[in-house]
């Protein structure tokens, strides 16, 4: 066990003009998570502290959050893993918060919808199953990891400046599609991709790339994508 | 289950752009360095000075060695530094104007701003486009 500091990003918009910082000495453990510290501020010492949170096994992700400036997982973020004794937690940028750590998901799942993130083939239904081999499953085996947590959007500085562009994660989400042998809605997905808010905002920083919890190779999906709308060719 | 192999390619503003940044970018290094070498060949290294081969590399113009000591100038007054003027100028002033075009929607919301700044982009592009080849047809 160590003493750290804990630094909470702290907004009420019924009471608080705008943000400040709370600040929380407590003991942890080297395999405590952020989670854990947050639970036990919430149980201990302030009731009122906000954050999203359901499975906590890294699945779900509702608890997606800056954690000394990058975004993480606050369910898999352990204590031995952050460097000093002072942690910093903040909401995810991008989105506009709604009370302490939980911002308005709504605007990135509206982009998310915009690229039709769903099964698309109007052919009969086979009796049995739609087959497919191994080699075509694993063409989107990466990017069918993504729980939407939001990390990979929030720390893309083309989604902060302006969100109209629809984000990593719906790209990815695209691209689970689009490499899908047994999906049909290539075409139109591409259409919208291939749009001054689709797949050319993204500069290859790879900001999104490390903050993956998942760790989906998101630049490089992005580029496939891209590949796909100069060539034309999905294999 | 091989139903999909070839999807409509895309063709919009943007994806023309993306590939044309890409390969103007080495357009004009290979005109930035067939400048330089020229510069250095007419005597850059005694006879001018650092601006004049900045000049030169990125708009080899006979007008900018005209004060050096080069005393003939007739072997640079020629259709192909003209070409290389006209590919620099149009490759470069494009590449940072589409930057420009990027930087606003980038920044700006869907506002009239948004059209307005892209109008005046597209004026600028225009009018130095037409400047710079008054400036070439008039060396």
């Amino acid at each position: 066990m160590k003493k750290i500091t804990l630094k909470l990003f702290r907004y009420n918009p019924e009471t608080d003009t705008k943000p400040h910082y709370d600040t929380f000495e407590m003991e942890a453990a080297p395999t405590d998570r952020v989670l854990d510290l947050l639970e036990k501020v919430k149980g201990y010492e302030d009731g009122t502290l906000s954050f999203r949170r359901s499975c906590a096994h890294g699945v779900c992700g509702s608890c997606a959050m800056r954690v000394n400036g990058e975004n993480k997982l606050a369910c898999k973020t352990l204590m031995q893993d952050l460097k000093g004794n002072k942690v910093v937690v903040e909401p995810i940028l991008g989105l506009p918060v709604q009370k302490d750590l939980i911002v308005d998901m709504e605007p990135f799942f509206d982009n998310y919808k915009k690229v039709m993130p769903f099964f698309i083939n109007d052919d009969p239904k086979p009796e049995k199953e739609r087959i497919q081999s191994i080699e075509e499953q694993e063409r989107f085996d990466d990017t069918a990891k993504c729980i939407l947590c939001g990390a990979c959007t929030t720390s893309c500085p083309s989604f902060w400046s302006n969100d109209e562009y629809v984000g990593p994660a719906a790209i990815v989400n695209a691209h689970r599609f689009i490499f899908d042998s047994r999906d049909q809605g290539a075409s139109e997905r591409l259409e919208i991709l291939n749009d001054q808010f689709g797949v050319y905002r993204c500069r290859t920083i790879f900001n999104c790339t490390v903050a993956c919890p998942r760790e989906i190779e998101i630049t490089k999906a992005i580029g496939e994508v891209k590949k796909v709308i100069a060539t034309g060719n999905l294999e | 289950m091989t139903s999909r192999k070839v999807v409509k390619r895309g063709f919009s503003l943007d994806y023309i752009m993306w590939l044309f940044m890409r390969l103007s970018a080495l357009v004009l290094y290979v005109v930035g360095l067939t400048g330089l070498t020229v510069a250095l060949v007419i005597g850059a290294r005694t006879q001018t000075d650092i601006s004049t081969i900045i000049r030169w590399m990125f708009f080899p113009n006979p007008m900018h060695v005209a004060n050096s000591d080069i005393v003939n100038l007739d072997a640079f007054r020629n259709e192909f530094w003209n070409i290389l003027q006209y590919i620099a100028i149009f490759f470069g002033v494009t590449h940072g104007m589409n930057g420009l075009r990027i930087v606003v929607e980038d920044f700006m919301g869907s506002t009239i701003w948004r059209t307005l700044w892209r109008g005046f982009i597209f004026f600028l592009w225009i009018f130095i486009i037409l400047l710079a080849s008054s400036v070439i047809l008039a060396s």
